[in-house]
């Protein structure tokens, strides 16, 4: 088969057709993988949403059609929109202090007489360096635990009492930043850093000759400059802080130690009625909703800046 | 006048200096105290004084780690995982990214936004499908079905990865190759290769610490002890014994960071260049 339609594309016309047949027989294994195993998946979630799967029934689902859609995104009290907007209301939150804090760090790291630059560098760089899952978990037991926290150890310290930090809404959303930031900073910084050293530095003395004062110049001359150049990333940890799971799940979520927090993002919410509740439809067209709303943000941000 | 000038500048150098060294120390709180309790001999931990210096030096903790449980095991079961699957992803993405790199066929266009698509979709919302796929066909806790998993779901970003690194080395080179009559397999041997080394690397090191840090497959997908990776013993760890083992957890968790902080240390120069010029550029 193979064969013979190599040699009628070399009949018809030599070059190109060849060049095809070679470049997807090369590539063929690596899209093969990715469809195995990232596409045929998705379309079997597709599937599964539109059914009543779930323990009891396992093997004997049928289709019900949109019923699931529905419940999700029509129903008050669902889970579904409290949840979509706890990870709107977390991503925003998570982006400004990110943007803001990282800007005045790379700002002050590159101060012309700072020597330590380098050294204090490193040491910021290493919430970054360490594997993720093992920096939640020390933070989980070594700062937020209410016996052997370091938190209460300090409360206990002040005289005041142990707190069960992860264990309510609102503190524990507080908690989940606090981790997030502590994660996500250190490659904010870099990105700001890099795109602060590479702006020419006879803008500024012309600005000072001129009389412009610190913030004018940041106005006027750094933002402008250095928004280019950080876009994409930001874009990127915009995507990562949406998709946000290991966070929100290690430190409260975790199957068989929930803390009592009702904070969800959306994918702990969406894994939450797969492997807890066992809603393996409901929980499949919310994958589905989530991966739309991905595709919608990408198709406005991403695709733009291709060639 | 002057001196005045240069006392102010000095003591705000001061004070930056201060405020770096106290942020940094802040930052390290979690990993230090970690360091200090695993470090620790006496149980200490309920005592109101506590110091960020083991008040008596121990390594009893690492002992119990590396022979008390099954660590060894995991890291060996660890190591065929990240070994097989940074082997394969580079084996299959190499040629996929020349070929969408350096030949113009059609579908080429599709396939890449595609992959781009592709790249947003978080694993964690097919987990689920991909269990029920791989259950039938016996690949749940086995390592075949998560070397599968793992590939897959890196093989979008290898070879998003090393095909934007590709598009960077001049044709010219090859070009100029060709005409003295070399195949396309010496000429992307003996220059594309060797030229593309730094993407390679960074993508076999992303791959790599992708297998070392995922928790979330290894431990739905693998039910045996015996089979867990360290991410998946290390979870196992915490969340069985919560309060008994917490410096036996802290000495688990610094051992199994090590090799990472070490590979993100040495690499890190490679790591901005090789994750630029390739996939954050998009």
């Amino acid at each position: 088969m193979g064969l013979k339609r190599q040699k009628k594309w070399k009949q018809k016309k030599k070059g190109k057709g060849k060049t095809t047949f070679y470049a997807y027989l090369y590539s063929a294994p690596s899209l093969i993988l990715i469809g195995l195993v990232v596409v045929f998946p998705i379309l079997y979630t597709g599937y599964i949403s539109l059914t009543n799967m779930n323990v009891y029934h396992w093997f004997d689902f049928e289709i019900i059609g949109l019923g699931n859609y529905e419940r999700a995104l029509l129903l008050v009290d669902s889970g579904f929109l409290s949840a979509l907007l706890a990870t709107i209301l977390w991503t925003v939150v998570n982006m400004v202090i990110q943007l803001v804090v990282a800007f005045v760090l790379a700002s002050l790291l590159n101060i012309q007489s700072l020597k330590l630059r380098k050294f204090y560098k490193t040491l910021l760089m290493f919430p970054w360096a360490m594997p993720g899952y093992v920096s939640i978990l020390l933070w989980k037991t070594g700062m937020f635990n209410s016996q052997f926290g370091l938190l209460n150890q300090w409360m206990e310290k002040l005289g005041l009492q142990a707190v069960r930090w992860l264990s309510s809404d609102v503190s524990a959303f507080i908690c989940c930043t606090v981790v997030n930031l502590w994660l996500a900073l250190p490659f904010m910084i870099m990105i700001m850093d890099g795109a602060l050293q590479s702006i020419d530095k006879s803008y500024y003395e012309s600005a000072i000759l001129d009389g412009a004062g610190w913030f004018k110049r940041t106005i006027y001359i750094t933002l402008p400059t250095i928004r280019p150049i950080i876009a994409p990333a930001v874009i990127i940890t915009v995507f990562t802080t949406f998709k946000q799971f290991d966070v929100v799940y290690l430190l409260t979520q975790q199957a068989g130690a929930k803390t009592g927090s009702h904070f969800h993002t959306l994918l702990t919410y969406a894994y939450e009625n797969a492997f807890i509740t066992n809603n393996y439809g409901y929980s499949s067209a919310i994958s589905i909703i989530i991966f739309a709303l991905l595709l919608l943000f990408s198709w406005k941000f991403r695709l733009k800046e291709e060639p | 006048m002057r001196n005045r000038k240069k006392m102010r500048k000095r003591i705000g150098l001061v004070f930056l200096n201060l405020f770096f060294i106290a942020l940094c120390f802040v930052t390290l709180i979690p990993i230090l105290y970690a360091l200090s309790v695993s470090f620790n001999a006496q149980n200490s931990l309920l005592s109101s004084d506590f110091s960020f210096l083991p008040e008596q030096f121990t390594l009893d903790n690492y002992r119990e780690v590396l022979f008390g449980e099954d660590i060894l095991v995991w890291f060996g079961n660890t190591a065929i995982l990240a070994v097989s699957t940074v082997a394969i992803s580079l084996a299959v993405a190499i040629p996929a990214a020349y070929c969408f790199s350096r030949r113009r066929f059609p579908g080429r266009m599709a396939v890449i936004r595609a992959l781009v698509l592709l790249n947003s979709f978080p694993a964690v919302l097919s987990m689920f499908a991909v269990y029920r796929l791989l259950r039938p066909l016996g690949l749940i806790n086995s390592r075949a079905g998560l070397i599968l998993v793992y590939t897959g779901t890196m093989a979008v970003f290898s070879l998003w990865n090393m095909k934007g690194y590709f598009d960077t080395i001049p044709v010219e080179l090859e070009e100029a190759a060709r005409i003295d009559g070399a195949s396309t397999f010496r000429l992307v041997r003996l220059i594309v290769l060797p030229l593309a080394k730094p993407s390679i690397i960074v993508t076999a090191l992303m791959v790599l610490i992708y297998v070392w840090n995922e928790y979330i497959y290894a431990t739905t997908f693998m039910t045996g002890e015996d089979k867990y990776t360290l991410a998946a013993g290390l979870y196992s760890l915490q969340a069985t014994e919560m309060s008994g083992s917490w410096p036996v957890f802290a000495a688990a968790s610094i051992t199994v960071s090590l090799p990472v902080l070490s590979i993100f240390f040495l690499c890190q120069r490679h790591m901005v260049s090789g994750l630029t010029a390739g996939g954050v550029k998009g």
